[in-house]
């Protein structure tokens, strides 16, 4: 069997002892289909009975141990040291703790910050009286066209990849976090939920239109959930439960118009529409900039050949369930 | 010759005319022809997903059926459009009856999604057309001596599920390209982090830290320029370069070039045609 000689740079750090993070190396010999933490494992056996990690079900589906490996959050236990090795076309394997959480020691982190955050928001059944019958002799029904609307986000095993990778977590302390929010909105479309629609107020609370859509956490993902998915749907829930006069909610019914108007976005009223008069003045100086270089389009827009058939699609689009 | 049908997208239409510029004129020079079909329109920068997601998805599968009627691949020169309308793609393909639903709203308007054309990014197109030494022989002005830093921003890699082009951890096309056109890339450690336009509107500091950030990694890097193949990364990173660099205590001028700006100087394209003049802060060469 194919074997390969591998350098583990492990990240350490006790903070009962040490003053800061450090490097440490170890080498291994490696055969094809190893994965992480088979390796990790042995690496303690082996050599150093002192190295900290977390794992449990090595199945991919507890979630406990999610570590990042050159760079990016992994399962430890569904990750091959191979395709790692082959992909940054490397014989060093850089192994760290997730980010946006302190470290409990070496590759543990602690999950409290993210957990507390989670049970804050309520992401869990409020059973609608008229919908969950109140003895267990009756079903509560869900058809699989509704299920579709919240499948994927019951897959989360909880094991923070797409947290640690969160780029609004990593500056907005404020904000809810990928794996949580996706969670609201799961139980907002969840046909027996009672508040519905309204959680996106708790979304909203929370900063969700903080979230760059930088798609990292759907990347992440070891159980292919795509929180940022979630997190637009939840957005739109709470236009319709009335959070409109929002800059996020505004920009959003600024490109719908636009759209319905000419067909393409009209970039020049877009600080007006999202902003206000706000909007105008904090963008100006830059507004001024671009027109001097020519950038700057009429902010009458012709509309698009056959834009009838855009308008007509976005009405019906608009009026199906 | 490779003929595609061209997406410009609404920047490129508008605030970032030089990139249609830059990119029509690589094309001509390169042989690549360009259709642009009038029918096209916004993709909806994923926002129509908010209002919406039958909204966002009709409004695609248009514009990609338009596309299909011609027979023809969409090319864009905007990273967010092209994630909004492969992510279409990706979930008619993939979806039977999802499928049948948005095409029974095509249908309302005489139209329908079949599937058969391909959605790709220019500089995709620029390495499956002419490889990197393919390339490299096209370029009769090497950027000898060039250090620049490949900025990737989101939407081409991420998600690699519906992207797939390259590995959205270790992707490679940007440097292959700036090989090949003679110059240097340098390693940017946020060549994969995002520049905040997405959240400019409800978090505008924020998006500038983002911004902020990624221009100082670039100069801590010794780079002389940065190139990105997404206009809206480019507007927060050119246009609003000097509120970004306030936003983490720093002043600094760094030169962005839009990918086909950076393409365009290397083929001998005289940089009027380019666009140059229009970057906010100031190229030269």
């Amino acid at each position: 069997m194919e074997k390969r000689e591998v350098l583990f740079r492990i990240r350490r750090f006790n903070p009962k002892r040490d003053e800061k993070p450090y490097y440490q190396e170890y080498r291994l010999t490696v055969p094809k289909g190893m994965t992480v933490l088979e390796a990790l494992q042995q690496i303690k056996d082996t050599q150093d009975p002192t190295l900290a990690f977390r794992a449990f079900c090595r199945s991919a589906i507890c979630g406990s141990c999610a570590v990042k490996v050159n760079g990016f959050p992994k399962l430890a236990c569904k990750t091959q040291v191979f395709n790692e090795l082959d992909k940054f076309g490397t014989d060093t394997l850089t192994l760290e703790p997730l980010d946006n959480m302190d470290v409990i020691r070496d590759l543990i982190v602690d999950w409290d910050r993210p957990f507390k955050r989670m049970e804050e928001m309520k992401p869990w059944l409020v059973p609608d009286p008229e919908v969950v019958p109140k003895t267990l002799d009756e079903e509560s029904r869900v058809y699989p066209r509704e299920l579709k609307k919240f499948d994927q986000f019951t897959d989360c095993i909880l094991c923070t990849s797409c947290y640690s990778s969160c780029t609004a977590t990593q500056l907005d302390d404020g904000y809810g976090g990928p794996f949580q929010l996706a969670r609201v909105y799961r139980f907002a479309v969840d046909p027996r939920d009672a508040l519905k629609a309204e959680r996106s107020k708790i979304g909203y609370a929370f900063d969700m239109w903080n979230c760059v859509r930088c798609n990292k956490c759907a990347d992440v993902c070891p159980k292919h959930v795509s929180p940022v998915d979630g997190i637009m749907k939840l957005r739109g829930l709470s236009i319709e439960v009335g959070l409109k006069d929002n800059p996020g909610a505004r920009h959003v019914m600024a490109f719908y118009k636009s759209l319905l108007e000419s067909g393409m976005l009209n970039e020049v009223l877009l600080p007006l529409r999202t902003k206000g008069v706000k909007g105008v003045l904090e963008n100006l100086p830059v507004g001024i900039k671009m027109i001097l270089k020519g950038k700057a389009h009429s902010p009458v827009m012709k509309p698009i050949a056959e834009h009838e058939t855009l308008v007509k699609v976005m009405k019906v689009a608009m009026e199906v369930e | 010759m490779a003929k595609f049908a061209f997406y410009p997208g609404c920047a490129a239409k508008g605030a970032s005319k030089e990139l249609y510029e830059s990119t029509v004129a690589v094309a001509e020079k390169l042989g690549i022809e360009l259709v642009e079909l009038p029918q096209f329109s916004c993709c909806g920068a994923g926002v129509l997903e908010e209002i919406k997601e039958a909204v966002d998805l009709a409004v695609n599968a248009r514009n990609i059926a338009y596309a299909e009627r011609e027979g023809l691949d969409i090319v864009t020169v905007c990273s967010t459009c092209l994630l909004v309308l492969k992510r279409t793609k990706y979930l008619l393909d993939n979806d039977e009856d999802l499928r049948k639903e948005v095409n029974e709203i095509l249908s309302e308007a005489g139209l329908e999604y079949r599937g058969t054309v391909d959605v790709k990014h220019f500089h995709w197109v620029l390495l499956e057309e002419f490889g990197e030494e393919g390339l490299k022989e096209k370029v009769v002005k090497p950027l000898t001596g060039f250090k620049v830093y490949p900025y990737y921003g989101c939407h081409t890699v991420r998600p690699e599920s519906i992207l797939g082009f390259e590995s959205s951890e270790n992707p490679q096309s940007l440097e292959k390209i700036i090989k090949a056109l003679g110059a240097e890339p340098v390693s940017g450690e946020r060549r994969l982090e995002c520049c905040g336009f997405h959240a400019f509107w409800p978090a505008p500091r924020m998006s500038m830290k983002l911004t902020g950030l990624n221009l100082l990694d670039a100069k801590k890097s010794g780079a002389n320029c940065l190139t990105t193949p997404c206009p809206l990364c480019h507007m927060n990173l050119d246009a609003n370069q000097s509120r970004a660099l306030k936003e983490v205590g720093e002043s600094f001028k760094m030169p962005v070039l839009h990918l086909p700006q950076l393409v365009g100087l290397a083929l001998g394209i005289e940089p009027k045609k380019l666009g140059l003049h229009r970057n906010i802060v100031p190229v030269n060469c």
